[in-house]
């Protein structure tokens, strides 16, 4: 079902595009894209906590904190100076249309458990007006922009600056 | 005789069939219950039946029935039943089309407590809908859910009973749980100092559904927080054994924090 709905994808993107004189081998990639946006944001992540371990800090992408109810919840980045400890939390939303309040919602009910002193979501392209407003409410950090891969240094920016550690 | 669920009849469906819902105040005297009965048994059969005694000194009889003859009218019954010096007042509902619906009853009451009767199916599923919409979080929210109300049903219980039955009587209170419906509750001591482990058979929780869910969290959370009310105590806790896993109950371990 999953296949035909790609191959059915391909073929309706395929047909507008062809309409506009772009390539058929860039075509099959299309499908594939928003796999492939999160695959990498997710490495960039693993990368960036590489390179605060080596600093001396303790980070992990993704990172799985058991939350004081006692469920296990995974962020794509997280510094935990102590096992089950955070000091920050940070978790990725993207989407091809606007961000809806239920995944800032979602995010928040994975901090409110494990209680970090600051948790930061990155948003592509960008959260709707009524998650902005619950997010501001919430105290949670919103970093957007429409590439997906220019929210890694955002979000490296961002957590420097809460250790200390100013520009990399 | 084997435990099993109670029977009670807000609604009952029976194609073809004359129904009645018999209500009657009576003298809360003895004999009285037994009067109603032996007049009412030559004109219906009784499905289901409940009493209760009000703080006016009368009782209530309130029954489901199946008419023996189609004939029979509502009207010839409170006749019937108005005959007996037991009887204060009489009403007697008719069903439609083989649905009868108790319409004079609404709700239910516990001791003092107001009570609503819920599908446990329709419960799980909404604890469901909370699970896949919010995750890992969902779960989480659950589980607090769970210990606000542990907490506040035992300190409720505590001020009806008092806060030394409940920590004496904790095992037969667990039995009020079964009792409605929750999961048959076994307790024991261990492992290690002020910790206990719960068996939950029946675990209403883990009784449907269960696609996306990790756990039973809500009861989790409810024993976390009874027993935080009744021992006065913080505690940790895990789900060692679970239905949705493919154990055939559920364990839960508490440890003091």
């Amino acid at each position: 079902m999953r296949l035909w709905r790609i191959l059915a994808a391909v073929a309706v993107q395929a047909a507008l595009l062809m309409l506009k004189g772009a390539s058929p081998a860039f075509l099959l990639a299309l499908p594939l894209t928003p796999l492939a946006l999160v695959v990498e944001t997710k490495g960039d992540f693993e990368t960036m906590a590489s390179e605060m371990n080596r600093r001396g800090i303790k980070a992990h992408a993704p990172a799985a904190i058991i939350g004081k109810s006692g469920v296990k919840h995974e962020f794509a980045f997280a510094l935990l100076p102590e096992p089950g400890r955070a000091k920050i939390v940070v978790d990725t939303e993207l989407s091809v249309k606007e961000v809806d309040e239920m995944k800032v919602l979602k995010f928040y009910v994975k901090v409110f458990d494990v209680g970090p002193e600051k948790a930061v979501l990155c948003v592509s392209p960008k959260l709707g007006p009524r998650a902005a407003t619950l997010a501001k409410e919430y105290g949670i950090t919103v970093l957007e922009d429409e590439v997906p891969k220019r929210l890694i240094p955002m979000a490296e920016k961002v957590v420097n600056e809460f250790v200390g550690l100013g520009a990399k | 005789m084997k435990e099993g669920k109670k029977k009670i009849f807000p609604v009952h469906y029976a194609p073809g069939k004359k129904l009645f819902h018999v209500v009657v105040t009576l003298s809360d005297a003895p004999g009285s219950y037994s009067s109603i009965l032996d007049l009412v048994r030559t004109k219906v059969n009784l499905i289901g039946t409940t009493t209760y005694t009000r703080s006016d000194g009368t009782a209530v009889f309130s029954g489901f029935s199946e008419a023996l003859s189609p004939r029979l009218t509502g009207r010839e019954l409170e006749k019937l039943i108005m005959s007996s010096k037991a009887a204060i007042s009489a009403q007697v509902y008719e069903g439609k089309d083989g649905l009868l619906v108790d319409t004079f009853h609404t709700g239910f009451v516990v001791g003092d407590e107001e009570y609503i009767l819920m599908r446990r199916d329709g419960l799980v599923h909404v604890f469901e809908r909370v699970s896949n919409m919010l995750g890992s979080g969902g779960d989480s929210l659950l589980f607090e859910e769970g210990v606000a109300m542990g907490l506040r049903n035992a300190e409720m219980m505590s001020r009806a009973v008092g806060a030394e039955k409940v920590r004496a009587q904790t095992g037969v209170l667990n039995r009020f749980l079964a009792a409605q419906g929750w999961g048959v509750l076994h307790a024991k001591e261990g492992p290690g100092k002020g910790a206990f482990t719960v068996r939950v058979d029946d675990c209403f929780e883990c009784s449907s559904g269960g696609s996306s869910r990790r756990g039973c969290n809500f009861m989790r959370g409810y024993l976390v927080g009874g027993a935080k009310a009744t021992f006065g105590v913080d505690y940790d806790s895990k789900e060692t054994k679970c239905v949705l896993k493919g154990a055939d109950g559920c364990e839960f371990q508490l440890k003091p924090s």
